[in-house]
């Protein structure tokens, strides 16, 4: 092919379609290339996506009975031990209301659904027939030369654009191969997700779930549901299966010698997920590395003269507590890199200076100011002491708290201190109620 | 709700080009690392498909066929035994997602 793109976007999943919409609305002529036979089939998330920037990139998406599985109206914290588990729960009406806080995505579903609303955009761009979306091709290779981006090779074909957008994922092989990430990349801030796909009659999930029309529940879940591991486990509701599964850090994985099915299992075992899987049936089993949003891990430059990194290929994913969140990053970086790059076309410079005004703006959005401000929290949330003692503790007083035994009742206050003197020590509490009051 | 067979949940798993017989592993495992130099042997029990196996020697064994691409042991292998790529669309025996 002759003729040169403005731009080549590596990766068709929410990063990469964020962008190339992008590009499509400023009438730029590109290349989205996605190495799966469609937009999505090669894609694993847990499932949702928060925030309201799909309403920005697909004005009224609500609207549509496509793409999305179900909005938010409840969030729950689960604290597990074997037996038990102790909640904080809040569902309100006040989600109810498009542009929702948060839906539940199912990737093969979204991706390639959003992929028909950029090829959409293509269509009434200036450049209908020379934009395109190119499935079942593996970029081998970005081209350089002279320090300068100028396209990528898959087999023996070169494709030629004065810039590239990264938006491969996680499993970053050519943010590697140009410098920008270390070659190997040590398993310290990774996880593994792996997740089960558990399909339900729709009356059963919405009268067990208590779901209307198409409200859902999101569930994250810390303490025995990880068996000891670093991590936790989550459950999201979509329009007739559940997404149920565990993020598990990889380096405490190796040491602990633990396979993450058998902890699946495990989790699946426990009475309270027992109870709320009752009569599913297993449709999917997949799995997936994640970055834990600790820094050290994020590439140290996200750009370089022709290219920028985003989405997952840049690690920007986090888990502070509240909510993991990551396609939101990866939806806001891809559509910065979009204004990037339709802006070094308007200059003609897509020189290192014009790249960087990309990571400027990112540095300046949420997506950074938030990893910044949340590191204290993402450590915290990575210490034993959160991950075990505290969920113990919690469900040891709850189980104290709420069993009425016709004896004289201790006080909350005495019942709390038997059960930090079982699980943990005041001394453990003091140092996470001062790592938490700075994580705050 | 009787819990699966990690055999029973990968007969679940899509994958694209299953049949072709010149699949060109996109995985290369270095198996003499393995089992000389490595102390833990991680990969035989942290891969969420199983892809690597011990025999009763305690020998590793790699087969890519069960691969989900998920990137779990390129980064939980740190003795350079794991080289890693992705699949080619056309030879590979890449999964294809369901429902991601």
């Amino acid at each position: 092919m002759d003729e040169k793109f403005d731009c080549i976007i590596v990766g068709a999943g929410v990063a990469g379609l964020a962008a190339a919409m992008t590009l499509a609305r400023n009438n730029m002529k590109f290349l989205l290339i996605e190495k799966g036979e469609f937009p999505g089939s090669k894609n694993v998330s847990g499932g949702v996506l928060w925030g309201n920037d799909l309403a920005k990139l697909v004005p009224n998406y609500w609207e549509e009975d496509a793409g999305w599985d179900r909005f938010i109206n409840q969030r729950r914290l689960t604290f597990m031990d074997n037996q038990s588990s102790f909640s904080i729960d809040f569902k309100s009406s006040h989600f109810n209301e498009p542009p929702y806080t948060g839906v539940v995505v199912l990737r093969s579903k979204f991706d390639r659904w959003l992929a028909d609303k950029v090829q959409q955009a293509i269509d009434e761009s200036d450049y209908a027939m020379d934009s395109f979306i190119a499935p079942n091709i593996l970029v081998e290779e970005v081209l350089e030369e002279d320090g300068k981006v100028k396209g990528i090779r898959t087999g023996d074909e070169k494709f030629y654009s004065d810039s590239v957008i990264l938006a491969e994922g996680v499993n970053n092989l050519l943010t590697r191969q140009v410098g920008l990430q270390d070659k190997y990349v040590p398993a310290d801030h990774m996880l593994t997700g792996i997740k089960e796909i558990i399909r339900f009659d729709q009356d059963v999930l919405e009268n067990r779930f208590q779901l209307n029309g198409k409200s859902g529940m999101s569930n994250e879940f810390v303490g025995f549901a990880t068996d000891g591991v670093e991590g936790g486990g989550f459950l999201y509701t979509n329009k007739d299966t559940l997404s149920l599964g565990l993020v598990l850090g990889l380096k405490d994985l190796r040491e602990k010698g633990k396979k993450p099915y058998d902890i699946l299992n495990t989790f699946k075992k426990h009475p309270v997920i027992a109870d709320t899987i009752r009569g599913g049936e297993v449709v999917e089993y997949s799995a997936h590395v994640v970055s834990s949003g600790d820094k050290r891990v994020m590439p140290e430059k996200l750009y370089k003269p022709g290219l920028v990194v985003c989405g997952e290929a840049a690690n920007l994913l986090m888990n502070a507590g509240k909510a993991i969140q990551g396609m939101d990053y990866a939806m806001r970086s891809g559509i910065l890199a979009g204004e990037a790059i339709t802006e070094a076309k308007k200059n003609q410079d897509f020189g290192e200076s014009s790249m960087k005004a990309y990571e400027n703006n990112l540095r300046n959005s949420y997506v950074m100011q938030d990893i910044n401000n949340f590191q204290d929290a993402v450590h915290l949330l990575h210490d034993p002491v959160m991950t075990q003692k505290m969920p113990n503790l919690i469900c040891d007083f709850g189980r104290n708290f709420f069993s009425i035994k016709n004896e004289p009742t201790k006080k909350a206050r005495e019942m709390l201190k038997d059960s930090v003197k079982k699980h943990a020590s005041y001394w453990d509490l003091i140092k996470v109620g001062a790592k938490g009051a700075k994580a705050l | 709700m009787k819990l699966l067979t990690l055999q029973e949940q990968l007969g679940l798993v899509s994958y694209r080009n299953q049949a072709k017989s010149d699949i060109k592993p996109h995985i290369r495992v270095d198996t003499e690392i393995c089992n000389s130099t490595c102390p833990h042997k991680c990969t035989t029990y942290v891969c969420p498909a199983n892809c690597y196996t011990m025999d009763e020697k305690g020998k590793v064994h790699f087969q890519v066929e069960d691969c989900i691409e998920c990137g779990t042991c390129m980064y939980a292998c740190d003795q350079g035994a794991v080289t890693w790529e992705f699949p080619d669309p056309e030879i590979g025996r890449g999964v294809t997602w369901n429902y991601g």
